[in-house]
């Protein structure tokens, strides 16, 4: 499923919804730039770092199939071990583990933008046992679009 | 075009092919090896060129071709590739042996700061992921334009522009971290010592003022200062220089050691 951009959140600005069960949230930026460069920064996994400051390592491969230990700002000392479930170029990317999964969508936006789109739902019979010790990812949401806008519309527009 | 049309104008950059080569290999053989097959592949695939680029653009796309063939396999060398290798040449008499006989024998046995410079930059810069490295020597060094970059690589110039931005970006931080020419912080200075050790009556910091990227350190940004450091390499060919035979023989020790590193620690 391509999610769209919710027309009454406001741009790069992230939304929550949780249920019982579930807990999923969401960010949309229109960015300006090729989708190669957008796709490309999402799926070099040891440059994360150097342009995403909610990311602090990756290590592994995002292809398809592929594998990674990707650690956060949310959570320094917890290494995620993430598989890749989806991977379509320019499109769609999604990882996750059982808990639940990230995904990554990339759509024709206004005015030749690309319109970037990230969600995370996590989730499961157990879900309601930890949810309170699960941090918002709002910030996290925010800051990484925000990053990722920045970084691909810098390459976009560069004259070297 | 004909085979002979080929030739001549193959002359005419033949010897940008090869440093470029030189600077993605790291070894003059496989440089050597690589401007022979690329020139054998051009003449038999002459009659496939429709001049849809310049003939300098298609037969470094072939060469690009066979580089990334050789290396794709091969490991990249570390970031701090000169201070391995240096850890190294200390414990090497003969190393230093040959290097002071070339320096005082040779008509390219000169050595000169600059020189050292661009070689330290085709040791540092073999870390970076084989594609960014390519984009790099090929816009930064070697002059072609993203669109032409595109072509040899086969690669859309949105891919262009990312890898340049990439490997810009982490050679600029590898070499403000590193080099004490740029950054009074920075921890290397293999330059200076190696031009007491073969010109130890020059005064290096005399040597230092004629380089701009030195001279100018404090005065511009990081990403003019890695434009200085691009410039000395464009006016530099490591086969004709002054400095040739003494940078290439320590190339070579480098490369050596960088192969037994990588194998060690694979």
């Amino acid at each position: 499923m391509n999610r769209q951009a919710n027309p009454k959140t406001r741009a790069g600005e992230a939304t929550t919804t949780k249920t019982i069960f579930s807990r999923e949230t969401s960010v949309s930026t229109t960015i300006f730039a090729d989708a190669a460069i957008v796709w490309a920064l999402l799926t070099h996994a040891s440059d994360f770092p150097r342009w995403n400051s909610t990311v602090t390592s990756v290590k592994g491969e995002i292809r398809e199939g592929g594998s990674i230990e990707l650690k956060s700002t949310l959570d320094e000392k917890r290494t995620f071990k993430l598989k890749v479930k989806e991977f379509v170029p320019e499109k769609r990317l999604v990882w996750g583990d059982a808990m639940g999964s990230r995904t990554y969508t990339l759509n024709k936006g206004p005015e030749n933008g690309v319109l970037f789109n990230m969600s995370e739902k996590i989730g499961g019979p157990l879900f309601p046992l930890f949810a309170n010790s699960i941090p918002s990812f709002d910030e996290s949401f925010e800051k990484f679009a925000a990053d990722l806008k920045k970084e691909a519309e810098t390459i976009q527009s560069s004259k070297k | 075009m004909t085979t002979d049309q080929l030739t001549v104008e193959f002359q005419t950059f033949q010897g940008e092919l090869k440093s470029f080569l030189l600077r993605m290999t790291a070894s003059v053989q496989d440089a050597e090896d690589i401007v022979q097959e690329t020139y054998l592949k051009a003449h038999s695939k002459i009659d496939t060129f429709r001049g849809e680029s310049s003939l300098k653009t298609w037969v470094f796309s072939i060469a690009s071709n066979l580089a990334r063939d050789l290396l794709k396999s091969k490991k990249r060398w570390p970031e701090n590739v000169t201070d391995i290798c240096k850890d190294a040449a200390l414990g090497n008499k003969q190393f230093f042996q040959e290097a002071i006989h070339i320096r005082e024998t040779s008509p390219q046995g000169n050595f000169e700061i600059k020189e050292h410079i661009a070689f330290c930059f085709t040791c540092v810069s073999k870390s970076l992921p084989l594609e960014g490295h390519l984009v790099l020597l090929l816009k930064e060094v070697y002059g072609f334009k993203v669109r032409e970059i595109s072509q040899i690589l086969l690669l859309s110039d949105a891919m262009v522009k990312y890898h340049l931005h990439v490997s810009r970006n982490k050679m600029t931080e590898i070499f403000d971290q590193r080099c004490s020419l740029i950054n009074k912080k920075g921890i290397c200075y293999q330059c200076t010592e190696l031009n007491g050790i073969f010109n130890p009556k020059q005064k290096a910091q005399e040597e230092l003022l004629k380089i701009e990227m030195a001279r100018e350190a404090e005065n511009r940004s990081q990403d003019e200062l890695f434009d200085l450091r691009m410039k000395i390499l464009r006016e530099l060919d490591p086969f004709e220089s002054g400095a040739a035979e003494l940078q290439l023989h320590h190339l070579e020790h480098n490369r050596q050691v960088m192969e037994k590193y990588l194998e060690e620690n694979s």
